[in-house]
């Protein structure tokens, strides 16, 4: 049962514990796959901060270099950055090592189409099927193609493209007093770089040295940001941001020492974008309908797809969505950037919202309107998922029903939403109301099935 | 038929046609094996030629050993006597040369070595491939993975090394022309001529990934191509033509003379076994008799072991250092015991020039002052299950000579032996027979007709 969680190869790429389950064997091999998959073509390579990722960038170069790409290396770059220079410099895809949110001792590849984007369920599938075939294109002494690196483009890039939709001039003016913990993560000196330099922050941040190991648990949960609660009430700052160690997930602090909501996060990206531009909004399954009430404030729609950045993007693109993303997740996807989780965008659409309105950050989120959300997970034996979803249908028989992910039930005052995890056999239990009162009620009820 | 069977994993190490045979995955494994085989936590020495598939090999390499818990030091791109040179240096417990040597462009290698430098064991050897064939490899847990280092001085400590042992601005005397053949001995000759006011003339010093001048074979056929013709136009006191990692070396004289590849063990046999104090030359049986000759008159001994060279390590550890003057193969590949065993082109180049330097004699009428042996070789391909009878037939046929069997059959008169083994890297047999005076013809060919009867 354990093995479960110790390696994973499956449509999400390939995801373990490093030592005896995520071996650099295995990522070469599925390198190799893609480099087969993608064609001989430049192919850009990345990375966080953990410590196996020079060991698996070594492993994964290797694979790709057999397979007839050129590898284009960044080294440490956030995976938004990654994304975004795949797409730049019309490579044939890209690679990031990282493991995102978990901890330190996994490790995963992340994998990129020729537009940066996450492959699709299609592409993913190929991809997997080639690699179980292990029949890969085997690279001659002349086909076999050169390393070449460029660590300086990529950020610069990102940043034009983010600049491009803030007013950056009037961020600079008001030079905010900013917090920052960088988790010691891929986008430490990058995002120390973006918000002093490029956005004339007066900037205090801590875990900033990539060098260093995870001070933290890796994911940006409020619960773990205790040592920016209180760089932020040291220094005095206006706003505070969290990233994870590939930069794609951000959690936002405000000037009270309060970690804001993750759903309040992206509904105020949401209300920014829409500012900008109207145009349909896309969020997964889970996440709050705060985000329909910012929707509605600009008359603009939300659509919603099962959860997984890769669906969201998918669906986003059907949409033709100015704005979307994952609020339980810390994701903010803006595509005129990129489609892509992006904490950069995320930290320039807030700035850039404190600077137009004057207003503080706390004042920004008390502006939202309150809903109440609880989540929660419960493990599963196989076999059992079935009974147990048509249990918790039964037990409210005038719910609205959406079986897109797993089984949603809304009402007019709150939903339940619950679904199985593509990693782990456990099932994942959401519910959002108006009242406290009202989400106990959910929260509970859907918990009695188990 | 040679592509179906490119690849070879044997104790030599791994070896292959990239891409067709040899794989990134083998490499990965290799190196995993190799990790698993060496004491934990030690720091391992990397080093590649210039092969474009060197750079793939060079990333699975490293992946293999950080993950298995060992720091890296990539030398990038060196001759192999310098990464071995680098190992004892760095107080490494191991190393990998990445290259393929005297191979054309399309074929790699991966060659091992322990911690004192020198090519492992049969026993050690062995070992590893066990290790390789079960797949069983330890890996460090996240914590314990090893870090990536490079050493840029690496070349220049070499240099400090060759010049305790060789009066090298000295030998800045002699106009010296070297084919480099686009491999690693040219950065090191160009900065021996900066560093020493040598007077090295490269031809073919860029380094190539893809295509070589020519084939980087040792041979005198080679040197009689490339070398010879240019030796009196250059007015070069001596020629030299390396193969891509440098552990190898043929030459041609003053006088444009393309001189045969045992040459290079000959002269400096004769060289150390008159400085000694060493008075053993380890050899194969298939090198020239005129080096018994020489020993003769040294009061020296030559010690005869199989060909390849696994068995001339083996041979190399049941001596004290001091005992042996010198040990080589008649390929042009020659170890020398100030050198701790390290077969090395580079190292036998100057130890050919310091030879002249102190006899003061050119190096034509240094070869002159020898007997003359006449050599043949040949190669047959043959099935494989009839060796044994082929070998019984030539042995019936010769009842007259001395019979050895350590590796194949040698036959030996007074004046000329035959030497009939199978190759350990193609499904071939090879034919060597020698004369002293001129070539034995009648010989040569009634073992060769013999052997074809039994060809494919």
């Amino acid at each position: 049962m354990s093995r479960v969680h110790q390696l994973k190869i499956s449509v999400s790429g390939i995801r373990g514990v490093i030592g005896d389950f995520l071996t650099p064997n295995l990522a070469c091999a599925f390198a190799q796959a893609f480099g087969t998959y993608v064609g001989p073509g430049p192919v850009v390579v990345g990375r966080d901060t953990r410590s196996s990722g020079e060991m698996l960038e070594h492993a994964v170069t290797c694979g790709l270099l057999a397979a007839g790409c050129e590898v284009v290396k960044v080294g440490i770059a956030p995976t938004p950055t990654i994304q975004v220079y795949v797409s730049e410099i019309r490579a044939r895809g890209g690679i990031a090592i990282t493991a995102s949110h978990n901890p330190p001792e996994y490790n995963a590849l992340k994998l990129f189409n020729r537009e940066g984007l996450f492959f699709n369920h299609y592409e993913r599938t190929e991809l997997l099927d080639l690699y179980h075939q292990s029949e890969f294109r085997q690279a001659t002494n002349n086909e076999i193609r050169r390393v070449v690196t460029d660590f300086d483009s990529p950020p610069q890039r990102h940043f034009k493209r983010v600049l491009a939709h803030v007013d950056a001039d009037r961020i600079r003016k008001r030079k905010f007093r900013v917090a920052l913990d960088g988790v010691n993560g891929a986008g430490s000196l990058m995002s120390t770089h973006f918000l002093s330099e490029v956005l004339g922050c007066e900037l205090h941040a801590i875990s900033v040295d990539p060098t260093q190991p995870f001070p933290r648990e890796a994911e940006p949960r409020p619960e773990v940001l205790d040592d920016l609660r209180t760089l932020i009430r040291e220094t005095k700052a206006e706003a505070a941001f969290a990233q994870d160690p590939d930069g794609d997930r951000l959690a936002v602090g405000d000037e009270t020492g309060h970690i804001l909501d993750n759903d309040d996060v992206l509904a105020l990206a949401v209300d920014c974008a829409l500012h900008r531009r109207k145009g349909p909004v896309v969020v997964n399954l889970t996440t709050s309908s705060v985000i329909d009430d910012v929707a509605a404030r600009h008359g603009c729609p939300v659509f919603r797809a099962p959860v997984g950045e890769a669906n969201v993007v998918e669906r986003m693109r059907l949409a033709g969505a100015v704005i979307g993303g994952e609020g339980s997740n810390g994701g903010i996807i803006f595509p005129a950037v990129q489609y892509c989780r992006d904490s950069y965008m995320g930290m320039a659409f807030l700035l850039d919202r404190m600077a137009e309105t004057g207003q503080t950050m706390s004042e920004l989120a008390a502006s939202l309107p309150r809903y109440y959300r609880r989540m929660g997970k419960m493990a599963y034996e196989h076999g059992r998922l079935g009974s147990m979803m048509q249990a918790l249908e039964s037990l409210f028989p005038g719910a609205r029903i959406d079986r897109n992910d797993g089984l949603k039930l809304m009402f007019s005052d709150g939903w339940i939403h619950v679904r199985s995890s593509n990693t782990e056999p456990i099932l994942r239990l959401a519910a959002e109301a108006r009242s406290e009162e009202r989400l106990e009620e959910l929260y509970s009820r859907a918990l009695s099935v188990s | 038929m040679a592509q179906e069977r490119s690849l070879r994993i044997s104790q030599v190490g791994l070896r292959g046609i990239v891409g067709n045979g040899l794989t990134a995955a083998h490499v990965l494994d290799f190196a995993s094996a190799f990790s698993t085989f060496l004491e934990p936590g030690g720091k391992i020495v990397v080093g590649r030629d210039p092969r474009t598939s060197s750079i793939m090999m060079r990333e699975g390499v490293i992946a293999g050993l950080l993950a298995g818990g060992h720091d890296v030091i990539d030398l990038g791109i060196v001759s192999t006597p310098v990464i071995q040179h680098s190992i004892r240096r760095l107080d490494a417990c191991g190393g990998i040369s990445i290259g393929a040597s005297h191979n054309a462009a399309e074929w790699n290698a991966l060659k091992f070595f322990g911690p004192r430098g020198t090519y492992l064991s049969t026993g050690e050897a062995g070992e590893l491939l066990d290790i390789y064939h079960l797949k069983k490899f330890e890996m460090a847990e996240w914590r314990g993975i090893g870090h990536l280092h490079s050493d840029p001085d690496a070349t220049e400590r070499y240099l400090d090394e060759l010049a305790q042992v060789f009066d090298i601005p000295k030998l800045a005397r002699y106009r010296v022309l070297v084919d480099c053949t686009n491999g690693t001995s040219a950065p090191i000759l160009s900065r021996m001529n900066e560093r020493f006011g040598t007077r090295f003339i490269l031809i073919n010093e860029p380094l190539e990934g893809r295509d070589f001048a020519h084939e980087p074979s040792t041979t005198r056929k080679m040197v009689a191509l490339q070398l010879a013709p240019l030796m009196q136009h250059v007015g070069a006191d001596a020629g030299f033509l390396f193969d891509i990692d440098s552990d190898r070396v043929a030459f041609a004289t003053e006088r444009g003379q393309a001189i045969s590849e045992e040459m290079v063990l000959v002269l400096l046999a004769d060289d150390f076994l008159e400085r000694g104090p060493g008075k053993l030359v380890i050899t194969n049986v298939s090198t020239t008799a005129l080096l018994e000759e020489i020993a003769a008159r040294h009061g020296g001994q030559i010690v005869r072991v199989p060909v390849g060279r696994q068995s001339a390590i083996d041979a190399l550890a049941s001596y004290r250092p001091e005992q042996v003057a010198v040990a080589g193969e008649g390929t042009g590949a020659v170890m020398m015991p100030q050198f701790r065993f390290v077969y090395d082109g580079i190292a036998s180049m100057l130890g050919i020039l310091s030879m002249m330097d102190r006899r003061n004699q050119s190096l034509a009428s240094i070869l002159d002052g020898y007997t003359t042996y006449s050599i043949l070789k040949g190669k047959i391909p043959l099935e494989t299950h009839r060796i044994p009878e082929m070998l019984m037939e030539i042995e019936e046929r010769f009842p007259d000579g001395v019979r050895n069997t350590v590796d194949g059959l040698r036959i030996d008169w007074p004046e000329r032996w035959v030497h009939v083994r199978v190759s350990q890297t193609e499904p071939l047999v090879r034919v060597i027979c020698e004369q002293r005076g001129g070539p034995p013809r009648a010989l040569f060919d009634q073992v060769m007709d013999l052997v074809r009867s039994y060809g494919v």
